[in-house]
């Protein structure tokens, strides 16, 4: 027979799980959205230039792959 | 389930779940080895904060890793790649290390980092090159477990099908720790190639010569390229870097705790690295007996192997590919169910009750269940995912990094924990090997003349 899990922590687990975890570290906070870094025009072209390049290659993948298919 | 308290004013908006909870006991046990002094104490806080480390860098040596390091070891022998494969492994402590960093200060998965500071369409750009790596990943992974399984005569679909309960099982104690370290316990017979290596006796001088000299050097053509680009690509991968972060983040490591995660991620390298040179040591003499092994799979491997080191070394090296496969499915699946849960909000931990992560447990399940059922489909030409696998993930790469790069230096995030110069230099130097090496071989591919040219012939 197995014991069975409680279906929610205990209230008093409350003040205990709080002083133990970082206020960050909590479930709830994870809701609260961290705020939006908008790009540098440098850092865009970077990106963009690393997009192309992956999709590019991905291309030349499917390529040899067709190739030693064949 | 969830519930308010209402003890104090500031604890009436807290809601504690069940997930916190377990945090918080494996935080307790951190602190109370914390307190204490002397070695003993020392030793158990490095036993309680290693894991992910440890975990992603014997994760990534994986079936298409494994099977590289042994291609190596059967086209080259001992020379060049023994001090290579150490070298990348090198850049694989810079680039995890910034992970551990990441989840400890920010307490958020990679995948959540990058929706909520760089918005959703650079997010989902970096979602869909992490949700295809790890596809194709995973059928390898399948597909190392079946032919290491199918040398001791195992039917494939009971080989999958042992594999997929392996993975369900260490699952099933629904805590991060008890997963941590079953799937730990497994990744240790990572280091079953040391005694096979053994069984071959090598060369000490040789091995001892290549590590020094970096010699002999192999010729530049394109099967030392692809042979390259295979074994960078068994040490660095994109989700390497979701699943150390998201782990670091799911056991509760905090700022204090950075130090251990660096030396769990160098003790991580340093058995990974040491299993990639026994399984390149182990294949050597296959190049000795001028045996070709362009297109060996692990049993194969195994066969060609068996008059050098007998049945018993073979079994070993056959075990090893298993394992790799397994502890390999565990954690991509696990990586790609963080990266599900963060970006769509979903609860995502493996402290999660089953009930209250169906959503999280749903994706595991079905990614390998998926990559499963594709290695069972009969006459699929799965060659070709083994031999494409790293490849594609050193090319996705370089974007990934660039996200980590930025993400490591933001002040608003990290604080004082932004990266040191001197981590920069070198995470821009692995930004740059791997988009050169990536180039290089789309140059082979679709210019093979500029190539040979580039190498002098």
């Amino acid at each position: 027979m197995t014991k069975k899990q409680p279906a929610s922590p205990p209230l008093s687990d409350q003040s205990w799980v709080l002083s133990t975890l970082e206020p960050d570290q909590l479930v709830k906070a994870k809701k609260h959205l961290i705020p939006r870094r908008h790009f540098k025009t440098p850092e865009l072209l970077i990106l963009w230039t690393l997009r192309l390049y992956l999709i590019f290659m991905m291309a030349v993948v499917a390529y040899q792959v067709w190739l030693a298919a064949r | 389930m969830k519930f308010t308290a209402t003890q104090t004013e500031a604890e009436a908006e807290v809601v504690i779940t069940h997930e916190d909870v377990d945090r918080a006991h494996d935080r307790v046990r951190v602190s109370d080895a914390r307190a204490r002094r002397g070695f003993s104490s020392k030793a158990r806080l490095l036993w309680l904060l290693a894991g992910p480390g440890v975990l992603v860098m014997l994760g990534e040596n994986d079936g298409p890793s494994m099977l590289a390091y042994a291609a190596t070891g059967a086209r080259f022998g001992i020379g060049f790649f023994l001090p290579f494969v150490v070298l990348t492994f090198c850049m694989a402590i810079v680039v995890q290390e910034m992970t551990v960093r990441l989840g400890a200060a920010t307490h958020r998965g990679h995948a959540e980092l990058i929706f909520e500071r760089f918005g959703p369409f650079w997010g989902w750009f970096s979602m869909i090159d992490l949700g295809i790596g790890n596809f194709l990943t995973l059928i390898t992974e399948f597909i190392a477990i079946r032919a290491g399984l199918g040398f001791f005569g195992v039917p494939a679909w009971a080989a999958v099908l042992l594999a997929f309960v392996v993975l369900y099982a260490a699952l099933m104690s629904h805590r991060y720790w008890t997963w941590e370290r079953i799937t730990l316990a497994a990744a240790i017979f990572n280091l079953i190639f040391i005694p096979v290596a053994l069984l071959t006796h090598p060369h000490w001088h040789a091995v001892s010569h290549a590590f020094v000299t970096w010699q002999p050097l192999p010729g530049f053509n394109k099967d030392t390229l692809l042979i390259v680009l295979a074994d960078i690509g068994a040490t660095v991968t994109p989700w390497m870097l979701f699943f150390q972060q998201s782990a670091t983040v799911d056991k509760g490591m905090t700022t204090k705790d950075i130090r251990f995660g660096r030396i769990d991620t160098v003790l991580g390298a340093a058995l990974a690295s040491a299993a990639a040179i026994a399984t390149i040591l182990a294949t050597a003499p296959l190049f000795a007996h001028q045996m070709t092994a362009d297109n060996f799979q692990a049993a194969e491997f195994a066969q060609a192997l068996q008059p050098i080191i007998g049945r018993f070394g073979a079994s070993l090296f056959a075990l090893g590919m298993v394992e790799a496969g397994i502890v390999a499915a565990i954690t991509i699946s696990a990586s790609s169910a963080y990266a599900f849960g963060e970006v769509a909000h979903k609860p995502h931990s493996l402290n999660l009750p089953m009930g209250e992560g169906k959503s999280f447990y749903a994706v595991l399940t079905l990614c390998a269940a998926a990559a499963a059922a594709i290695v069972l489909i009969p006459g699929l030409p799965l060659v070709y995912v083994v031999l494409i696998v790293n490849v594609v993930a050193v090319l996705a790469m370089p974007p990934a990094l660039v996200f980590l790069y930025m993400l490591v230096n933001d002040k608003e995030i990290m604080g004082d924990l932004v990266s040191p110069p001197w981590a920069n230099v070198l995470s821009g130097a692995v930004v740059f090997v791997l988009t050169a090496a990536g180039i290089l071989f789309g140059i082979s591919i679709i210019a093979p003349n500029i190539f040979a040219a580039l190498g002098g012939k």
